[in-house]
């Protein structure tokens, strides 16, 4: 029997998320250590979805349920925004999206107190405080294993193009990276980040692996591996795990309708993998997240450079009846006006830092836009 | 000769300055090393041992020549505090409101009944209740500021003692008018001219503030010199016009939190500076502290401290369902409060040299009350942010 749980299947290709969020100070507009007590808040009253904690006490996640396609998933992200945003205003915090605090001090973070974290903490050193950057996980529901595994490799091509949409994370340690995302550098610093093994394609490859990997003492579970996408066998999904906190909940639904659409299309037209993507793939990763929308994606296959915003285009187009099937014309819409504007959340933040000239500032126009009413003052 | 020193040495200000940032740097060090008392404890210590209570290495004289650093720290304590009382959280949880209502006005009741019930004139009773209100800012903010601690236990106890403050500082204000006043009408001008007066200049000096940050541009290391020059020229402008600088203050403060609508100033952090101004403050304080009352009139100090610490504890559990907090958040934020304002001394001091009335006995035990509080209160405002889990530092210690 093998040690990895047995992948649990699914009769369509369902979306779910989950979202990392900021929790802030609104004196300062520095990440508040408020987490423990926040969730106390929350668990007294009813929620449509679940809000769990995160590695450090300035982080909360927002799980949401599993949904056959956008519209539901929208609505639910919204009134989960809306009544979690009224909570934070009762204990006077502010809640906001966004890939990293432009100006916390990683040293400053406390760990959020529980065995796990503790473990991870005491385990990777100052890398777990680092951890505090702030991720969209989208989960796709497969049919199989072997369906998964093949999801995995096939979305490599695209894994630039979410880098680019939903980068949020320009500013790191009170400086401007010149990145749009500059939150997957710390991702990178983990030894067991990167992408599912090369040799590992079918399911039943996949249990020998993580077999090995787990006699070996290198891992306990697939929470383990801090991969751009992983297979997730006890809920029947591929996680997609390497885009930013977008700095708001339509932006996240939009992402989330984005990569349910490309799996849909994936799984109808069948693209055979072609292992020369990882040749490219840690280089265009790093073109995506430090130029964003401008980056250009150097295509292995057809030895060709393309600009990202016209490949997001293409990819659109070809998105098109299954953006029809499944009701998120909207949500294409969203993404085709970002790859045409040459826009993401990136850029609105360094528009919002040059606009105060103040850090400070940006989070609370942040703040604003996430919770989305009037109570902070106008963005 | 001119220029060899006269004997004996002459002290003076700038020495006593240095002398007191020293002694107060190695006290502070050891006292850290307890482990359980703050480094402000430290800081008090010195000043009682250099005091006329023990050395008498401090004459009057120095100590009135050092009046200018002292009050540019209550000046800079009384800003920041205004920055704590945020309304926009006062309209999102009225819980607050009621609750710094409930404690200020328990405390206030419950200390003016137990002074009468021992015989003290009621203005005097009035002058000891208006006192015992406030929660010690300079305690609070250094307590916090040494462990780093963050959450919803210190975020409170900032906003709580910003608005008992407040409150004291109102109170006061209207005492001092009526220890001065011989008739209603002069009274009620009198107040009136003070607080709002006070409230007036606050608000002018917030928006010259406002527009030299206009002019000079969003800048940290300008906005520094910016808040420091206005709480400067505050607190002369205030004492030219016998304003109460305090009151004025707690308003430019108030009014930099909250009517900054244009983000034209940012948060500042007085960093180093207000350690050292605040190392100053607490070694004087100790300088004036004392505990002979409680020797003379154990039974009024003792009774001054248990309904004092009883007042505080039944505001804050009346409303501690309305804003949600837990029993251990609602007890740590009783711990928190306990330190008695060192302005406090200042205050009995205007009153009593305006009002001879008010007796040796009062001040006596309102100094001791001041000294156990000032000794206890940042021991208590610590255990309640470390029991809280809202501290980085010392009890966390952590290479990382």
């Amino acid at each position: 029997m093998s040690v990895l749980t047995a992948f649990k299947e699914n009769d369509t290709y369902t979306v779910g998320v989950e979202l990392e969020l900021q929790l802030v100070d609104l004196k300062d507009f520095n990440l508040a250590m408020e987490a423990k007590d926040f969730l106390r808040r929350l668990s007294e009253i009813p929620l449509p979805a679940e809000i769990k904690p995160e590695i450090t006490l300035a982080m909360i996640e927002f799980n949401s349920s599993i949904h056959l396609s956008y519209p539901s998933l929208i609505h639910e992200l919204r009134s989960l925004r809306n009544i979690v945003a009224r909570e934070a205003a009762q204990t006077h915090i502010g809640i906001c999206g966004g890939g990293a605090h432009p100006f916390q001090k990683w040293k400053e973070q406390r760990i959020f107190p529980t065995e796990r974290f503790n473990t991870l903490s005491e385990h990777y050193g100052y890398l777990a405080k680092q951890l505090t950057t702030f991720g969209q996980h989208i989960h796709i529901g497969c049919k199989n294993g072997d369906e998964a595994l093949y999801l995995c490799h096939a979305m490599a091509r695209y894994i630039p193009q979410f880098i680019a949409l939903s980068a949020a994370s320009p500013f790191h340690q009170g400086v401007d990276t010149r990145f749009d995302c500059s939150r997957l550098t710390t991702i990178s610093s983990f030894p067991l980040s990167g992408t599912p093994p090369l040799g590992s394609l079918t399911w039943k490859e996949f249990e020998l692996y993580f077999e090995k990997m787990f006699n070996l003492g290198v891992v306990k579970s697939m929470k383990d591996f801090y991969w751009d996408i992983r297979p997730k066998p006890e809920y029947g999904t591929v996680e997609l795990r390497i885009c930013d906190t977008p700095l708001t909940v339509d932006k996240a639904a939009d992402l989330a309708a984005y990569a349910q659409m490309l799996i849909y299309w994936l799984i109808e037209n069948q693209p055979p993998f072609v292992p020369d993507i990882y040749l490219t793939y840690s280089y265009n990763r790093f073109n995506a997240a430090r130029y964003g929308m401008d980056a250009v994606f150097i295509d292995p296959k057809l030895g060709q450079h393309i600009p990202i915003s016209e490949q997001i285009l293409d990819t659109c187009k070809q998105l098109e009846p299954y953006a029809k099937q499944l009701n998120c014309q909207p949500a294409l819409a969203g993404i085709r006006t970002a790859a045409y504007e040459h826009k993401n959340d990136a850029s609105w933040l360094r528009n919002k830092y040059y606009q105060f000239g103040s850090l400070n500032d940006m989070v609370r126009s942040q703040t604003a836009l996430w919770q989305a009413n009037n109570f902070l003052d106008n963005i | 000769m001119q220029t060899l020193p006269h004997f004996p040495l002459q002290d003076n200000v700038v020495s006593l300055f240095g002398l007191t940032l020293l002694l107060g740097l190695i006290s502070g060090e050891l006292i850290k090393r307890t482990y359980f008392l703050p480094k402000i404890s430290g800081y008090i210590a010195i000043g009682f041992l250099v005091g006329p209570h023990m050395l008498n290495m401090v004459t009057p004289s120095l100590l009135s020549s050092s009046r200018i650093f002292v009050d540019i720290s209550l000046g800079l304590i009384l800003f920041q505090l205004g920055r704590h009382l945020d309304f926009t959280w006062l309209r999102e949880d009225p819980g607050i409101i009621w609750m710094s209502m409930a404690e200020a006005l328990l405390t206030f009741i419950f200390i003016f009944a137990t002074l009468i019930s021992f015989s003290f004139y009621w203005f005097n009773a009035l002058l000891g209740a208006t006192i015992a209100v406030t929660t010690a800012p300079a305690v609070v903010m250094m307590v916090a500021d040494d462990l780093a601690a963050k959450g919803p236990v210190t975020r409170r106890t900032f906003i709580l003692t910003s608005l008992n403050n407040l409150i004291g500082l109102i109170l006061f204000t209207l005492l001092l008018a009526s220890a001065q006043s011989e008739s209603p009408f002069e009274l009620i001008s009198l107040a009136s001219y003070r607080l709002l007066g006070s409230f007036f200049l606050g608000i002018i000096m917030f928006l010259i503030t406002l527009f030299i940050a206009y002019l000079t541009g969003k800048y940290k290391e300008n906005q520094f010199i910016l808040f420091v020059g206005s709480v400067t020229f505050t607190i002369g402008i205030s004492t030219i016009l016998n304003l109460s600088s305090m009151l004025t203050l707690f308003t430019l403060g108030v009014a930099a939190r909250n009517f900054n609508f244009k983000n034209l100033l940012t948060e500042v952090d007085f960093g180093w500076l207000a350690k050292l101004f605040f190392i100053l403050l607490f070694v004087v304080t100790g300088v004036h502290l004392h505990i002979n009352a409680l020797f003379q009139f154990p039974g009024i100090v003792l009774a001054f401290l248990i309904v004092r610490a009883l007042g505080k504890s039944c505001g804050i559990w009346l409303f501690s369902k309305k804003s949600r907090l837990t029993a251990q958040q609602s007890w740590a934020i009783c711990f928190a409060l306990t330190p008695m304002a060192g302005l406090a001394l200042g205050m009995s001091n205007i009153i009593s040299d305006l009002n001879s009335s008010l007796g040796y006995q009062l001040m006596s035990i309102i100094t001791t009350a001041i000294a156990i509080l000032n000794i206890f209160g940042p021991i208590a405002t610590q255990l309640a942010f470390v029991r809280s889990d809202e501290t980085t530092q010392r009890f966390h210690e952590d290479p990382l």
